[in-house]
């Protein structure tokens, strides 16, 4: 029986074959619909179209979470890890074979919470890896509980009476762990996404794209769409990007700057 | 018959080289020719706070085990040498300080205590270090001098191994312990003469051939790089850290790397992204560390990721007793994790199957894509033996990956139902075969199923492949002859030794005892261990544990209930407390 996915399927696979999606596995995500999710999907396919990068020269690892899925939706090599574990599990993947392009992929539970211990690590040893923390600041395959990366006072079925603790700031904490390539974006400009991914995965080293994303099914009041657009700009022209304490210090004043904050 | 049996023990406080005066006894016994099986207990401070003691036992023949009984004790320290004295054979000979550094309270002595059959040989050793190198630091030097003059090893062979151990420390280091050997050699020579045998001097055309000493660590470090090995992933844990400390140097010398993890749950991760892009890579661990390892562990039987895993078990639970030996992380290794996750767990016995079984069990990882856990030991890692490595074979090192046929692009199912359970594995690059590894079941595609049709199809083609292994995993080895058994000893690991020691002494005394030795945990070769204990009238199985982990996993094949000699001592199992149950056992 076809079912409706299994339509859309076979739709995208055409699609496939003309070009478009062409990095898109036969798998529709599961995401919801509206998620932020869409958007860094596209930014991702779209960066690996532009350099050419052969697909079956792409790995894709992934810890679980809605962004831990992602590695079903791409035609490359996936590796969808246990909780939190993408970083090391990447950092195996790429010492193994080098001439690899590896794609490390997780939300901010995964990222900052259960694997946060894995993150000052992959820094430090600068590995070739490519980590893109999608940050919708909530667990959403858990079905709505704060991450760390949520506001202090956001409101869940495990806080009704709002969180007491503060959020950390992922971007921020990368630059002090001596990060060489740090990007913040959003999953509402896909091309924004695509560039600062065509020069990360340019960057001999490790390179951490943190993307703000929405989670329209379970937040209602913070990282909503409305709230995220009226509030991010670009990163200021006159950043100079080669400082990593003048970075660090633009990114304690300003949580909502998108673009390319530092290469070394 | 053994012309030579002796157990030497050298014991003090840490930070008096005890250790290192250890070592070079057996590299210098090693190199007239003897065999040597040693093994030190120390405590887990680096200095200072404990006791720390040598067992070295010289022979004529190979050996299985360590002996029960010391023959020579060097004593470094009066106070910590007197708990030794239980353990010395009533004419046993003893060297000791004549002169200690401070002044030992009236009735404290190491020489009050002894039996008066003992045999007291007094050398100034920290005088003597004194004198010659400006401190007593070398005390434990001069001891060795003493001994080798007693016992009539060639000094040569002592002057050799510390030349070697000084070295890089320069050329008068190495003079002024040189001279501190000879002053402790001629110091028993002019002040003990009567003292003087010629037990240990080398018999007419003894030579090490292509004998070396080596620890199971190192054996372990060897069967990996000897397969090939590129990638090494770990974080210190005792007693697995000298693993990792001799990959450290070997294998950037063979284009491979280490890497020291920000724990052992990233160490095993980066092990499983390692085999799943195409390079052998592996992690050892111990106990804790392995207990953080489980998840991932069970993410590759999922996945059908390879991976190689050592863990050094030490006595538990939680961080236990880091530097004492047990056998207790039995059932974590072969059950530990989440739902059904079946894997290869192989237990070497000694230090030439660490080599053996560690060499061969990458292709296994490979050819069965799943981990495979090497289980061993506190005393099996640590303790040295004079040992001949045959170098692994070809078909046991070679290349186990099955790839996916050329044939197959374009429709390829990563996780295809097979008879064997086996199912071709592309890994990045192969063009064509993209698909994705995941810990959630999955079908034939990779891609996530959770049907009751699936998980049931999927989980028996795991556990089908798993129980085919058992075709290219080591059999159960028997010893003792064909006919009934009044007492058989089934065992496992470095307790394997004590038990064959016990059952050769049984035999010899008329008694109808065999052993089994179980190296591979799982899968088991049941029928085989069920035929061997059906021809038992008792079946004992003695364990450095309490719970009784391998008669857990395997007592049901026997007809009746089997024997457990269950010791957590955080030392080896003596052949004796083995003997002497089995004595009880077939009386």
């Amino acid at each position: 029986m076809k079912t409706p996915g299994r339509i859309l399927a076979e739709k995208v696979a055409g699609a496939g074959a003309s070009g478009r999606f062409s990095v898109r596995s036969g798998n529709l995500p599961i995401w919801c619909p509206g998620c932020g999710y869409y958007g860094i999907h596209q930014g991702i396919n779209d960066a690996i179209r532009r350099l050419g990068l052969p697909h079956h020269e792409v790995v894709t690892v992934s810890g679980i979470g809605c962004a831990g899925r992602y590695p079903f939706f791409a035609d490359t090599y996936g590796l969808h890890t246990v909780h939190g574990r993408a970083l090391p599990v990447s950092t195996g993947v790429k010492l193994a074979n080098p001439k690899l392009t590896v794609f490390a992929v997780g939300g901010d539970g995964d990222g900052l919470a259960i694997g946060g211990g894995h993150l000052p690590h992959i820094c430090r040893r600068d590995v070739n890896v490519n980590y893109i923390l999608f940050d919708n600041s909530i667990y959403g395959l858990t079905k709505g509980q704060p991450s760390p990366s949520s506001p202090t006072g956001f409101r869940t079925k495990t806080s009704p009476a709002g969180t007491t603790e503060a959020p950390l700031n992922p971007t921020l904490m990368v630059l002090s762990y001596g990060a060489t390539f740090v990007a913040r974006l959003f999953a509402g400009d896909p091309e924004g996404i695509t560039a600062a991914l065509v020069e990360g995965i340019g960057h001999e080293g490790f390179s951490f794209f943190h993307v703000y994303s929405s989670c329209v099914t379970f937040d209602k009041e913070f990282k909503t769409w409305a709230n995220l657009n009226r509030r991010i700009h670009p990163v200021p022209r006159d950043l100079d990007r080669g400082d990593r304490k003048a970075a660090i210090g633009h990114v304690l004043d300003d949580d909502f700057s998108m673009g390319v904050i530092y290469r070394a | 018959m053994r012309a030579i049996d002796l157990t030497v023990e050298i014991c003090g406080m840490s930070g008096d080289g005890t250790i290192a005066a250890g070592a070079l006894l057996n590299a210098a016994m090693a190199k007239t020719g003897l065999s040597v099986m040693a093994f030190d207990t120390y405590p887990a401070e680096i200095r200072g706070f404990g006791r720390c003691v040598t067992r070295s036992r010289i022979g004529d023949e190979s050996m299985v085990a360590l002996a029960d009984r010391t023959q020579v004790l060097i004593s470094l320290d009066d106070e910590q040498s007197r708990s030794r004295i239980p353990f010395l054979e009533p004419d046993a000979t003893v060297f000791l300080d004549s002169r200690p550094p401070a002044l030992v309270a009236e009735g404290q002595s190491l020489a009050a205590h002894v039996e008066p059959e003992n045999s007291l040989i007094g050398v100034p050793f920290g005088d003597l270090s004194s004198q010659v190198a400006g401190s007593k630091r070398s005390k434990n030097i001069v001891a060795l001098g003493a001994f080798a003059g007693a016992f009539g090893v060639p000094p040569e062979a002592f002057r050799e191994v510390i030349t070697v151990k000084f070295r890089s420390k320069g050329g008068k280091v190495v003079d002024v312990n040189v001279q501190c050997f000879d002053a402790g050699y001629r110091y028993v020579h002019e002040n003990h003469p009567d003292r003087v045998t010629g037990l240990l001097s080398p018999k007419e055309g003894a030579g090490t051939g292509d004998r070396q000493l080596l620890s199971g660590s190192v054996a372990i470090s060897r069967g990996a790089l000897d397969a090939g090995v590129k990638r090494y992933f770990g974080y210190p844990i005792t007693p697995a850290t000298p693993i990792m400390e001799y990959l450290a140097r070997a294998l950037p010398e063979r284009g491979g790397a280490v890497v020291q993890m920000e724990d052992e749950i990233s160490s095993i991760g980066a092990v499983l992204g390692s085999f799943y892009a195409g390079t052998r890579a592996m992690t050892a661990t111990s106990g804790p560390g392995f207990a953080l390892m489980t998840e991932l562990i069970t993410h590759g039987v999922m996945a059908e990721i390879p991976a190689v895993i050592v863990n050094a078990q030490r006595g538990g639970p939680s961080t236990g007793l880091p530097t004492k030996t047990e056998q207790s992380d039995l059932q974590a290794a072969v059950f530990g994790g989440p739902g059904d996750s079946a894997r290869i767990v192989l237990a070497p016995t000694d230090v030439c199957e660490c080599y053996r079984y560690t060499a061969g069990s990458f292709r296994l990882a490979e050819k069965y894509q799943t981990p495979v856990i090497v289980l061993t030991d506190f005393f099996l890692n640590n303790r040295v033996e004079t040992v001949t490595l045959a170098p692994a074979a070809e078909q046991e090192i070679a290349d186990g990956n099955v790839y996916p046929d050329e044939s197959k692009k374009g429709g390829y199912r990563r996780y295809e139902i097979t008879e064997s359970g086996i199912s071709p594995r592309s890994v990045p690059g192969q063009e064509g075969f993209t698909y994705s590894a995941t810990g959630l079941e999955h079908a034939e595609t990779g891609l996530p199923d959770y049907t009751p049709e699936n998980h049931m199809s999927m989980s028996e083609k795991r556990q089908r492949k798993i129980a085919g292994a058992l075709r290219d995993l080591p059999a159960p080895e028997e010893f003792g002859d064909d006919g009934p058994l009044d007492v058989g000893v089934v065992a496992w690991g470095s307790t394997f030794g004590s038990a064959l020691e016990a059952v050769l002494r049984a035999r010899a005394e008329g008694m109808k005892a065999g052993t089994l030795k179980i190296v591979t945990l799982f899968p088991y070769h049941a029928d085989r261990i069920r035929s061997f204990m059906a021809r038992c009238r008792r079946v004992l199985i003695p364990e450095l544990n309490m719970d009784g982990q391998l008669a857990n996993l395997v007592g049901h094949l026997n007809s009746e209930e089997v024997i457990r000699l269950n010791r957590v001592t955080g030392v080896p199992l003596s052949p004796r407390e083995i003997y002497e149950k089995i004595r009880e056992l077939g009386g």
